[in-house]
């Protein structure tokens, strides 16, 4: 694209976006670290993503600050309008998972009496999951939204690789009661994980919207596909 | 280039040269009935001349030559036989400066009218001031004094006035070349507010240098660049997702 005349707003929606990339590198993180905490057994993980959330919820509040004094001052318009209202929109969403992270780490730590033995369904979803947020956020770095609709199409997956978890979940907890404490502890990562799952596609949309304009959250993947290659129009 | 509304105007191809400088390059447009159209685009681009095209301002320029048809309603403005007073009738203009005669309040609005043959003096013309100064919502501020001169008022509501003035001949069309840009916020207001009344009744078509005017008070935006139509379509398509990356680029302040 080319340089805004005003050079001060150009550096300022480049600030917007780096700013939008730290903290969703932030996210990434507390994601990772607190699936290795629970899956490494390392509790000093976990308190580190609980330590490190205060730095992801001064971020939103610092984007949203930004954002702000963009839309009051700037009064952007088109693919400027929607980078920062993808923006506005996407930062919930990485707070939110940031939250989510968070209470993954809690739940490790309350494992303590009552660690999970089998891990390896949550390892498989973890890694879906992680896969998903990282192709959100590099959708939103390099503006492609052909990897943003990669993102939004794990979704299927992931639901999938939930409900056999969960179904896994329930089946040790009627084999031995004494595993209810660290089947729910379980069962609350897991739903977690498809919680953050579920934000990474909605960042992904957003990233739609930026690049291309088009409002895809709602619609059918094939739909969504149509519209941004042009061969159906939004009304 | 449509839109799914009626069209009031239709323009096909249109091409101007001032002299041997070819200011258009042949826009094709449809404007439509009852809707702020918006034209846009950097200084030199043509949206004047364009606008002067839709009720043949430009035929008293020397040296300017038009080809290619604006049709009202399927009806040529361009054929031999039209006349171009009574044209202007129905397709009037406000300009840029307020322009109000060097008369009283009343005369400005009763003039054309009356040399229209549209009205005499007496009770009726009373009404038709009346009412062309209360559509152009200017009434309550120059009721009590309308024998004193236009030029006397503000410059917002001497540009209210012009528009009363060129409501009082009941047109189809009313072009405005950058109604308000000798005005201050508040006075600007009141004309994107006095448009979106006017549409009910009339079909507006606006020159503005003001993208956010453009946006607020247009519902149909056009993007001219160096004589051609680069771009025409809803306002908040135009203003959220315009398709071409030179619309993208003005709108965006990235000209130049
Ligand atoms: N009477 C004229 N004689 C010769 N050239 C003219 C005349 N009027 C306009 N032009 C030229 O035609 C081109 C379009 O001018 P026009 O006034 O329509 O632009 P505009 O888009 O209205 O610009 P602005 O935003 O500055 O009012 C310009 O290059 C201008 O120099
Ligand atoms: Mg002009």
């Amino acid at each position: 694209m080319t340089e805004h005349t005003i050079k001060r707003f150009e550096d300022e929606l480049t600030a917007l976006k780096e700013k939008i990339l730290c903290m969703g590198g932030l996210v990434e993180k507390a994601v990772r670290r607190s699936m290795k905490s629970v899956l490494q057994v390392d509790p000093g993980k976990a308190q580190k993503v609980i330590d490190r959330d205060r730095a992801i919820n001064a971020l939103e509040v610092e984007i949203d600050e930004m954002t702000r004094s963009m839309l009051a001052l700037r009064q952007p318009a088109a693919g400027d309008l929607r980078l920062v209202i993808a923006t506005i929109k996407i930062v919930t969403d990485l707070e939110r998972s940031g939250d989510l992270a968070e209470g993954i780490a809690d739940a490790m730590l309350q494992t303590k009496d009552h660690p999970i033995i089998h891990t390896s369904s949550l390892e498989t979803l973890a890694e879906l999951v992680i896969e998903q947020v990282k192709y959100a956020l590099d959708a939103f770095a390099s503006e492609d939204f052909e990897k943003a609709l990669d993102c939004v199409a794990k979704d299927k997956k992931v639901n999938k690789t939930f409900k056999a978890f969960q179904r896994e979940n329930l089946t040790y907890l009627m084999e031995d009661p004494r595993q209810i404490t660290a089947g729910l502890l379980a069962s609350a990562i897991g739903k977690n994980l498809e919680r953050i799952g579920d934000h990474a596609v909605n960042i992904a949309e957003m990233v739609i919207y930026m690049v291309k304009g088009h409002d895809i959250r709602h619609v059918d993947h094939k739909t969504a596909a149509a519209l941004i290659s042009g061969e159906l129009s939004e009304d | 280039m449509s839109t799914d509304t009626n069209n009031k105007l239709t323009i096909r191809d249109l091409k101007l040269w001032y002299d041997d400088f070819e200011a258009l390059h042949g826009v094709d447009l449809d404007i439509p009935s009852g809707k702020v159209t918006a034209f846009i685009g950097p200084s030199g681009c043509g949206k004047s001349t364009f606008l002067r095209c839709l009720n043949r301002m430009n035929d008293r320029i020397p040296g300017c030559r038009v080809q290619g048809d604006v049709l009202l309603e399927g009806n040529d403005i361009y054929a031999p036989d039209v006349d171009v007073v009574q044209l202007r009738t129905h397709i009037g203009m406000v300009f840029q400066k307020p322009n109000p005669f060097p008369k009283s309040i009343y005369e400005n609005i009763a003039y054309a009218p009356r040399i229209h043959g549209m009205m005499q003096d007496g009770p009726d013309m009373d009404a038709l001031v009346e009412t062309a100064l209360k559509k152009a919502s200017i009434w309550d501020e120059v009721k009590d004094k309308l024998k004193q001169p236009g030029t006397a008022l503000s410059g917002g509501q001497q540009q209210r006035l012009c528009i009363a003035r060129t409501i009082a001949i009941q047109p189809d069309v009313i072009l405005m070349d950058e109604p308000c840009s000798a005005l201050d916020p508040i006075a600007t207001a009141k004309i994107e507010e006095l448009m979106d009344e006017l549409k009910q009744e009339y079909t507006i078509v606006i020159v503005t240098h003001n993208m956010q005017q453009a946006a607020r008070a247009s519902d149909f935006t056009a993007y001219f660049y160096l004589g051609d139509l680069i771009e025409y379509g809803k306002t908040t398509d135009i203003f959220t997702a315009p398709k071409n990356q030179r619309t993208e680029d003005y709108i965006t302040g990235r000209f130049g």
